[in-house]
């Protein structure tokens, strides 16, 4: 699973069930659901049950789960990651009977809503009947939504004050800007040029894919609607909401007099983002490429980024940069994808050759290489160490995000690494150099009554692949989360 | 950790591509009316459309970049229900008019025609596009059919449907390497299943001219007799519902394409079959390696217990397991493979994998219209000894050297 895909699965494992149970009454959460947050195996398991009608004893699963790639402790963790997101409930232990599983009852009908079609509550979007202007095409949504977002990013990047600034970008609305303030992605210093400057969580924002980076946004923005409580804006709705958004078709216009009054006043932040195109004295918006590729899986959106890229090349139009694509708005399909593809190739020698003419995307190289040549449409750098306190992880994840097509289906093919290990090695090296220490964000259990509840509770944090760390001599043990452990613990002194 | 990596005992990071892979499914519905007819108390046309189109959304769910294709397998010809042609004739008539024309196929990229109605409030605009596919060409293809046609013939065009299906599979495989794709089996679509609902009970006539001539071509047109033959090669599995009757051939189909034969006991419980037993059909990755080489090791010792259906595997393969092995495609220059059984000569275009007993008239394949060259035609086909043979073929040399060394068994 992607990054954008962790960080929207750990804000929704802190919502309470109740949330769960409304956000699965739309037929498209529950599709969204069960395409972007589940695993592969949880996706079989839960298609296997949907039309079950019977619960289902939890050790007939082990069919797909076969004892050499882990087998049991696969299997216990696909569970509590569908328990965690109240998908999937499962029978208490009892030593009569054997443990069973079903789908709970709001996903199970959400899902065959989704599957069959039908309902009256209009959850993928209604179409717009009144007539559309021929001008809004995908190829001008792809170019609108690709300005409005690189309008953000140029405004975290330059922040920074490295080179190429970009000419004849107006920055985000203030709004926006507020939101990155308040999300501490940028942070105001007096002493820098534009006066703000970028943080820690900035960088890792930045070298976020695309997708990731919506979701950064998005969720910031879900949090801030939640401290303002009086600002009429219900979480859960909005979050329901931006998951109609992901179902809904590009270059379709639809009808906004069809939405509820909280959800039309959320259009105008949304505009903001770039997710949807609002155009003036109309009753019709269009959903934009970043908001229906929300919930797409990671392989969908190498395509999709690469149709981005083809249809809305060089966007600033900046002197010296030459388009190379050939595919023009209309060819912005998908299967366009030979010729115009983009990307990163590195090689084991720390060389970079980046086919990019986005001078963005040059800028968030230059955080952390040193550019050697620039041609028309292709830069070549060198790797040099980290400065700017950018992460290892953080240059790794986003050398893997943008790797080029060539390098992605290679690996693939021959089962290597993405990335010459060689390569990976050195950018941690380079970090362990300069700081030896890992922190792992978490909770430590300790004070336990028994030895007893100490191994049980320990025994199952490891089941569920939260543990990081534990101490049997002092009974002491340390997880990454908490939420189902605290649910274990309570169903274990209920059964006492 | 790798074996190179071991040597210095290190511990290494290493980054998998770990997205899912996309697949391509394609369904092969029998819609001959016969079989129908017969099941209509049990599970009617309408309803076992139900089931399979929820269940070709559950696939489509499961990743953005899946896609379906679905081919109704009629009394008289093979046709395609999803994705259409373009161009297609409305009233269902043979398809391609030209059978040298290459068949535009539209995909789901074409979604936002200007022309279609806009989609529905209530279901995902894919899963609707789809259906109205489906219940359009199967309408138009229902009202085409003649009296004829079904007095005509009992039978239904599996293998027509399978070539098609196969055909289209082969032309959505993305290229490796530019101009390489052709002769290189892509591991990265082996997962790519074709799915097979056998509806009818095969008629008796037809099974008996199936079963004791093996490795020619019944089909009288293009493709080849078994249909598992093809799809093994391209290492694509063939998957089997049968509602009724016996389905043999099929079930040696899936044997060998190693994929999966359910027998439906109550066919009124479709769906569940479908989204059960076929639900993990596309294998995770990770897991897809270690069962494929798990089933290619079990098939293994199958086939030595099963003598008999490795005699048919081995037919189809074209000499396979027993004690030759073909170099196959990567040892082809040409863009016909020549493949010679037992007793003659078959003719195999490289894109569709269609077997012509002799060359075509123009050397264009007749289904995929591809021009074919014949490379080396003539020549003798290099043959790799299988490791068993290799041994005792070294063994004897040895003995026959009389160095007197023993020779390990």
């Amino acid at each position: 699973m992607s990054l954008g895909g962790q960080q929207l699965l750990e804000y929704l494992e802190k919502l309470p069930g109740t949330a769960f149970r409304r956000l699965y009454q739309s037929p498209a959460t529950a599709l969204a659901i069960f395409r972007r947050m589940l695993s592969h195996h949880a996706k079989v398991i839960v298609r296997g049950l949907l039309y079950m009608p019977d619960p289902f004893p939890l050790t007939s699963l082990d069919i797909w789960f076969p004892p050499e790639s882990g087998g049991k402790i696969h299997r216990d963790r696909t569970i509590a990651a569908l328990r965690s997101l109240h998908v999937l409930q499962v029978s208490p232990p009892g030593k009569d009977r054997t443990q069973e599983i079903q789908i709970t009852t709001s996903f199970k009908k959400g899902l065959q809503l989704a599957f069959e079609g039908g309902g009256e509550d209009g959850s993928f979007g209604v179409p717009s009947s009144l007539p559309v202007d021929p001008t809004i095409d995908i190829g001008y949504l792809d170019k609108y939504a690709r300005k409005k977002w690189d309008d953000i990013l140029h405004y975290v990047v330059n922040s920074l004050g490295v080179q190429s600034s970009s000419e004849g970008v107006s920055g985000p609305k203030a709004s926006v800007k507020e939101l990155l303030l308040a999300g501490r992605l940028v942070e105001r210093r007096p002493d820098t040029r534009t006066g703000i400057g970028i943080t820690q969580a900035g960088f890792t924002f930045l070298l976020q894919e695309s997708n990731a980076q919506v979701w950064t946004l998005l969720l910031l923005w879900l949090e801030a609607a939640d401290h303002a409580a009086d600002s009429g804006m219900d979480s859960i709705d909005m979050l329901s909401f931006l998951f109609m958004l992901s179902s809904l078709e590009l270059g379709t216009a639809y009808d906004t007099s069809a939405l509820t009054e909280t959800r039309r006043n959320m259009l105008p932040s949304l505009v903001d983002f770039g997710l949807i195109y609002f155009p003036r004295d109309t009753r019709q918006f269009f959903p934009t490429r970043l908001a229906t590729t929300l919930t797409s899986t990671a392989s969908a959106l190498r395509t999709v980024s690469s149709a981005f890229t083809a249809a809305t090349a060089n966007p600033s139009g900046e002197p010296g940069t030459t388009t190379s694509t050939s595919g023009g708005p209309a060819g912005a399909t998908p299967a366009d994808k030979t010729g115009t593809s983009k990307g990163i190739i590195i090689e084991t020698n720390y060389r970079i050759y980046a086919y990019t003419t986005s001078p963005l995307q040059i800028a968030v190289l230059a955080l952390f290489c040193q550019l050697n040549m620039r041609f028309p449409n292709m830069v070549s750098a060198a790797l040099r160490a980290i400065g700017f306190g950018i992460t290892a992880d953080q240059i790794i994840s986003y050398l893997h995000a943008h790797a080029h097509q060539q390098m992605v289906r290679e690996a693939t093919v021959t089962g290597k690494t993405v990335l010459p290990p060689t390569v990976v090695d050195q950018i941690r090296l380079w970090q362990l150099e300069n700081e030896r220490m890992q922190t792992t964000a978490g909770f430590l259990f300790k004070d336990f009554e028994s030895t007893e509840e100490y191994a049980a509770l320990s025994r199952y944090a490891e089941e569920i692949g939260v543990l990081v760390w534990k101490n049997d001599k002092r009974q002491l043990f340390f997880a990454s989360k908490h939420e189902q452990l605290r649910d274990y613990l309570k169903s274990r002194k209920k059964g006492e | 950790m790798t074996v190179q990596d071991a040597v210095d005992a290190s511990e290494h990071y290493e980054i998998y591509n770990t997205d899912d892979i996309p697949s391509l499914y394609t369904i092969i519905i029998d819609t001959n009316p016969r079989a129908w007819a017969a099941l209509n108390d049990v599970l009617p046309l309408t309803k076992a459309l139900a089931n399979i189109l929820i269940f070709v959304n559950s696939h489509l769910a499961f990743n953005n970049s899946n896609q379906v294709a679905l081919i109704a397998s009629h009394t008289n010809r093979a046709v395609w229900l999803y994705p259409t042609a373009p161009d297609q004739n409305p009233h269902g008539q043979r398809k391609p008019q030209n059978p040298n024309d290459d068949i535009e196929m539209r995909d789901a990229s074409f979604t936002t025609n200007k022309q279609q109605p806009p989609p529905p409030a209530n279901k995902y605009p894919l899963f609707a596009q789809i259906e109205r596919s489906l219940l359009s060409s199967l309408r138009s293809l229902i009202t085409a059919t003649t009296t004829e046609d079904i007095t005509s013939t009992t039978t239904t065009q599996i293998s027509g449907a399978l070539t098609l299906a196969l055909s289209h599979i082969n032309k959505n495989r993305p290229p490796l390497r530019p101009g390489k794709q052709l002769h290189r089996p892509n591991p990265q679509f082996s997962q790519q299943v074709l799915r097979f609902h056998n509806l009818g009970r095969r008629p008796r006539r037809r099974q008996r001219r199936f079963a004791p001539r093996r490795g020619r071509g019944w089909f009288g047109g293009a493709a080849r007799a078994h249909p598992g033959g093809q799809p093994a090669h391209a290492r694509i599995a063939i998957d089997t519902l049968a509602l009724r009757g016996s389905a043999t051939f099929l079930q040696q189909a899936s044997y060998i394409t190693r994929g999966t034969f359910i027998r439906a006991q109550e066919p009124r419980g479709l769906l569940q079959y479908l989204m059960f037993g076929f639900g993990s059909g596309s294998a995770p990755q990770g897991l897809a390696a270690a069962g494929n080489q798990r089933s290619q090791q079990q098939a293994k010792k199958e086939d030595k217990a099963n003598e008999k259906a490795a005699n048919a595997a081995a037919a189809a393969k074209g000499g396979g397991n027993k004690g030759q092995k073909f170099l196959g495609s990567n040892a082809s220059v040409a863009d016909l493979l020549v493949t010679p059984s037992a007793d003659s000569v078959d003719f195999r275009a490289a894109i569709c994998l269609s077997i012509f007993c002799e060359v075509p008239e123009g050397a264009e394949c007749l289904t995929c219209g591809t021009k074919l060259a014949l490379g080396n035609y003539g020549r003798r086909i290099p043959v790799l000894p299988s490791k068993a043979a290799a041994t005792a073929a070294v063994g004897g040399g040895q003995q026959a050297n009389g160095n007197g060394t023993t020779v390990l068994k």
